[in-house]
């Protein structure tokens, strides 16, 4: 049923319409796989755990621009406030909110002297107070968070203690705990690492120490602006924006109150372009295989319009209609096979040239092998049906004018 | 070898009903040339296709090699025309694409011939047809009357109990036309059967039997001895 030689023979011997199907495969099979590759590490970007309870956790800014406020006081009773609207579980202010594109960074240093300490990796450097840990519903796996008696104001301030995320801890500490360890930011801020968080992502979804953060114990006090977090049942999130906003102004009209957004509204704000990308590339995935079936399967069709006679008279030679099927099946795979191997060696090189040019990671052998993989099951669909109606051409064709 | 009885075949369409063959009566025995003439539209490609269990009739018994072959399924049809039947075609019909050696395996490999057996036979059947030097050229380097040989070679090559000839000759000189009669009768008295539609009353008078189909009957049924005009009567 499946005779290699002759198709091979034939296929070479009428090159143009396979050469070019050929070339579409190579291509097909270079960009295809490609494209698969970007949209997994793009969806595999996107499902990261934030190590956050996105969905429970509802954001918003404050601006106070009464003259005669009392910033730290007005903080200090809007804290409370917030704290008791009922289905509040934790509130806290911040300086930055995580998955949202912007926020503040830093590094430590493992000693007092700027010249000769190691530098830790950047990392997403939080403020906040003490319950930011409850409010994100992050989980500390070791050490403790800080209490509300260790809070400081400023970052100048001493007695400083921070939790760390446990990649973090890794990478500085190794398989030491980080727990009790001393760390600086310059060369006379202490900061004491208390505790160990699993997970907690900063803002910057496409940094490379994403997942490098830092709870520091200070609760700014003295900005007009503020920004808070508060955490409450999924279902009750929807309702607490308007709460919120009367809560607070009743106690103090001055100020605006705005930009209301749940963790994982700003996340997915964030991963917009990654879900747009991964769309776009989807889209011209199928595009280009059902281009490159139709391409086979009107190959098809056209050799059978020219190849009627031909086949009738293999018909007639004895060929049954599943040889029929088969020799149109080879080809097809013959196409697909070198197609495959040439479009795979340049997927490789495609994606070496990605990894330098965009710093993504490369490209393991698997997808060009998945995509050829792919392309023979769809492309075998594609020829089988016009092959089948080739093999009904009846071999009484043979010796009638065609 | 070949004995057809009371063959009818029936082309319907909505509005008409057309009889190519009407209570068809032939017996071809072992060894025989048998030349069919007749009018354009007479039936004898219908008849050539049913003999050559290329498309199936209506009523009646056909019996091949001792095989009844009247209600085969399209497999065993197939492997029946691989097997005991070669076919020359009228154009030829060689893959344009395939070599003449490609060309003339393509009903061995149908067979499952070993890639050895296969060579064996064609290489045999190109030089039993004068063209063994000739194998790896394709057909469009060859005159008309090589194709027509390329086309024995392939009918040949299988050792079929029987030929059907569809006008082998009709697209080929007088010359050609000539050589390749004389190869069919070279064929002949090797043993194998003939059966050769033609136009052509010159190469029909060289076969042993001549058949004549009118309206899809057989009209004429004469043995020709030493070039007698056939005589005109009803079988």
């Amino acid at each position: 049923m499946f005779t290699i030689k002759p198709v091979l023979s034939s296929l070479m011997r009428s090159r143009t319409g396979p050469l070019l199907l050929l070339l579409q495969i190579v291509l097909s099979v270079a960009i295809v796989a490609n494209a698969g590759f970007i949209i997994q590490e793009r969806l595999a970007l996107m499902q990261r755990s934030s190590g956050i309870a996105e969905q429970s956790v509802l954001s918003f800014s404050l601006y106070n621009f009464g003259e005669k406020v009392n910033l730290p006081q007005q903080l200090k009773r809007d804290l409370e406030i917030l704290r008791n609207i009922p289905g509040i579980k934790a509130a806290t202010s911040t300086n930055m909110l995580p998955l949202s594109g912007s926020g503040w960074s830093d590094r430590f240093i493992d000693g007092p002297d700027p010249e000769t300490a190691k530098s830790t990796p950047g990392f997403a450097w939080y403020l906040g107070g003490e319950q930011m840990v409850d409010t994100l519903g992050v989980n500390v796996i070791e050490g403790r968070n800080f209490r509300a008696d260790e809070l400081n104001h400023s970052i100048t301030d001493s007695g400083m203690k921070a939790l760390m995320s446990a990649p973090l801890a890794k990478e500085v500490f190794g398989e030491e705990s980080a727990v009790g360890q001393i760390m600086y930011q310059g060369s006379d801020n202490q900061i004491e690492i208390i505790g160990v968080v699993e997970v907690l992502q900063g803002a910057w979804v496409d940094s490379d120490q994403f997942d490098y953060s830092v709870i520091q114990n200070i609760e700014l006090n003295e900005n007009r602006s503020n920004q808070f977090m508060v955490r409450a049942d999924r279902r009750d999130v929807p309702a607490l924006e308007e709460t919120i906003k009367q809560a607070l102004r009743a106690e103090n009209p001055d100020r605006v109150i705005r930009n209301f957004n749940t963790l994982r509204e700003l996340k997915d704000m964030s991963y917009a372009f990654h879900a747009v990308m991964a769309g776009m590339l989807s889209i011209m995935i199928i595009l280009l295989l059902v281009i490159t079936s139709l391409g086979l399967s009107g190959m098809v069709m056209f050799n059978i319009q020219r190849r009627t006679k031909q086949i009738g008279t293999r018909r007639a030679l004895g060929a049954r209609k599943r040889d029929i099927v088969g020799m149109f099946l080879v080809e097809n795979w013959l196409i697909c096979f070198s197609g495959g191997l040439l479009g795979g060696l340049l997927a490789m090189e495609l994606g070496s040239q990605l990894m330098t040019l965009f710093s993504l990671p490369m490209m393991g052998w698997q997808w060009p092998a998945m995509t050829v993989a792919g392309l023979l099951v769809i492309t075998t669909v594609a020829v089988l049906l016009p092959a089948r109606k080739a093999a009904l051409i009846s071999p009484a064709i043979a010796t009638r004018t065609v | 070898m070949l004995s057809m009885k009371k063959i009818n075949k029936v082309f319907k369409t909505d509005l008409v009903e057309t009889h190519a063959l009407r209570d068809f009566d032939l017996q071809v025995e072992e060894g025989e040339f048998v030349a069919v003439t007749g009018p354009s539209g007479s039936g004898k490609t219908t008849f050539l296709n049913i003999a050559g269990l290329l498309e199936g009739f209506t009523q009646g018994e056909y019996t091949l090699d001792g095989v009844n072959v009247s209600r085969l399924n399209d497999n065993q049809a197939a492997r029946i025309r691989n097997e005991k039947i070669g076919f020359i075609f009228q154009g030829f019909n060689l893959i344009p694409d395939l070599n003449l050696a490609e060309n003339v395996e393509v009903p061995l490999r149908y067979r499952g011939f070993n890639s050895a057996e296969r060579k064996r036979r064609v290489e045999q059947a190109l030089e039993q047809v004068g063209l063994g030097a000739r194998m790896k050229h394709l057909p469009s380097q060859l005159s008309g009357g090589q194709q027509q040989r390329v086309a024995i070679a392939r009918a040949l090559a299988g050792e079929p109990r029987f030929l059907l000839a569809d006008e082998p000759t009709g697209n080929l000189d007088s010359l050609m036309a000539r050589q390749v009669m004389e190869l069919l009768e070279e064929i002949n008295r090797n043993g194998t059967t003939i059966i050769m539609v033609t136009h052509d009353p010159e190469l029909a008078r060289r076969a042993q039997r001549n058949i004549q189909i009118v309206d899809g009957q057989v009209c004429d049924f004469t043995l020709y001895q030493g070039g007698d005009e056939p005589q005109a009567a009803r079988a």
